[in-house]
């Protein structure tokens, strides 16, 4: 089983922090935890460690994004995988290098030009009902009110040396695969990998390197979603696609644009996986219908617009 | 109010004080292709021929460079015509008419 427990944390560069603070806070409805050296921090109200997101001021994508893995003791064993593993820069992280994070190690993955953090704790400020007979959501929340980060999905030119970096290293699975022909010939396009049960925890798409396609947060139900793209046409938030189902993971979705044009994602629904389920494949001739379950076309913005 | 030309076409808009290309288009009844309409992918690039713009939000210099600036290249979503302006898009600019009668009106 895979030591890591889920995606815990994302930094993105924004342009303008007012902006982003407004969309995060006031449209999303994060919870601002620490503005700090032009950083701000954020986290979903059912969170319940300090934050989930972390916005820079300057320039615009991914910076870096941290998995949060079971206990201290696993980080020696993905050290050293990492370091056998090759074809990487493995460092150790101390505690304090981030915000209210512990010690950690952080590995950067030239293939795909991307960085991330692992780490085994994190300053707990509790869920936002509480954890003694809890309600079930809080009764203020501000706008979509996500209740935390869900996945994200980042692209780069060898995604296939990534990919296996992730289930060798850190012992992820495949959920799901793009590819463009069932010959044994054919190329990845894109993969869905998962440390968990859900059905993603990561996704790489072919690219250019360095470049985010988006993060998300994960909704309750379909309800939640429209509910979310109500509040984005109120807001005057740019929607990318939806809402909608995904074929790839049975997702509902609403892809959308923070201000400083990083894109996010709704996400709900999904099914439970288990490390044993079939991988479920999709080929190329197909894979409209598998990112847009209901239009089966593929729309330009959404493979051609990225951070 | 500035007047908006695109070269070789027959659209041409008076914008709004402060209103961005995009958005002048969009109210003479026109689309053209665009990615995350807040600056920050660089795919509604086009270059200004005639004219200036100037921008209300920061843009990244990842997205747009000085360079680019200098060339004349902006960025439709954003870039606000200080000045009567010409802008001369490529072919995958795709520039069409979603709606004749808001273009009809844009003409009078």
């Amino acid at each position: 089983m895979s030591d890591v427990l889920r995606m815990g944390y994302v930094h993105a560069r924004v342009t303008d922090l007012a902006r982003a603070k407004d969309h995060y806070a006031n449209t999303l409805g994060l919870y601002p935890t620490l503005e700090e050296d032009g950083k701000l921090y954020f986290k979903g109200w059912d969170e319940w460690d300090h934050h989930s997101v972390v916005l820079e001021e300057g320039g615009v994508g991914a910076v870096k994004f941290g998995f949060k893995v079971w206990g201290a003791d696993a980080l020696d064993g993905i050290e050293k995988r990492a370091q056998q593993f090759g074809d990487c820069t493995v460092t150790r992280m101390s505690a304090g290098d981030n915000r209210e994070v512990s010690d950690g190690v952080r590995v950067h993955l030239p293939c795909i030009d991307h960085t991330f953090e692992f780490y085994h704790s994190m300053t707990e400020v509790g869920l936002e009902v509480g954890t003694h007979n809890p309600d079930a959501f809080p009764r203020h929340l501000v706008g979509v009110g996500a209740p935390m980060l869900d996945h994200a999905l980042l692209m780069g030119e060898d995604i296939d040396t990534a990919a296996r970096f992730f289930m060798e290293v850190t012992d992820f699975y495949t959920t799901e695969r793009a590819q463009t022909d069932l010959s044994d010939e054919h190329q990845t396009i894109a993969y869905w990998l998962s440390a968990s049960q859900k059905v993603h925890d990561i996704a790489l798409l072919r690219g250019e390197n360095g470049k985010l396609h988006h993060f998300a947060f994960q909704m309750r139900d379909w309800n939640d979603i429209l509910h979310a793209a109500d509040l984005f046409s109120m807001d005057d938030v740019p929607i990318d696609v939806g809402p909608t189902r995904h074929g790839i993971t049975r997702g509902e979705t609403i892809y959308f644009f923070d201000p400083a044009g990083n894109r996010n994602e709704t996400f709900a629904g999904g099914y439970t996986s288990y490390r044993d389920r079939p991988t479920i494949i999709w080929t190329a001739d197909q894979l409209a219908k598998g990112i847009f379950y209901h239009a089966r076309e593929l729309k330009e913005s959404f493979t051609s617009v990225y951070t | 109010m500035p007047r908006l030309t695109v070269a070789d076409s027959d659209v041409e808009v008076l914008l709004k004080p402060g209103e961005t290309i995009l958005g002048g288009l969009h109210r003479a009844g026109y689309a053209a292709r665009t990615g995350c309409l807040r600056g920050g992918c660089g795919v509604c690039k086009v270059e200004v021929t005639q004219g200036s713009v100037t921008y209300a939000e920061t843009v990244a210099e990842t997205v747009l460079t000085p360079e680019e600036r200098t060339s004349g290249i902006c960025l439709i979503c954003r870039a606000v015509p200080q000045e009567d302006t010409v802008i001369a898009p490529r072919p995958e600019f795709k520039l069409r008419c979603v709606a004749p009668f808001l273009a009809a009106l844009a003409r009078k």
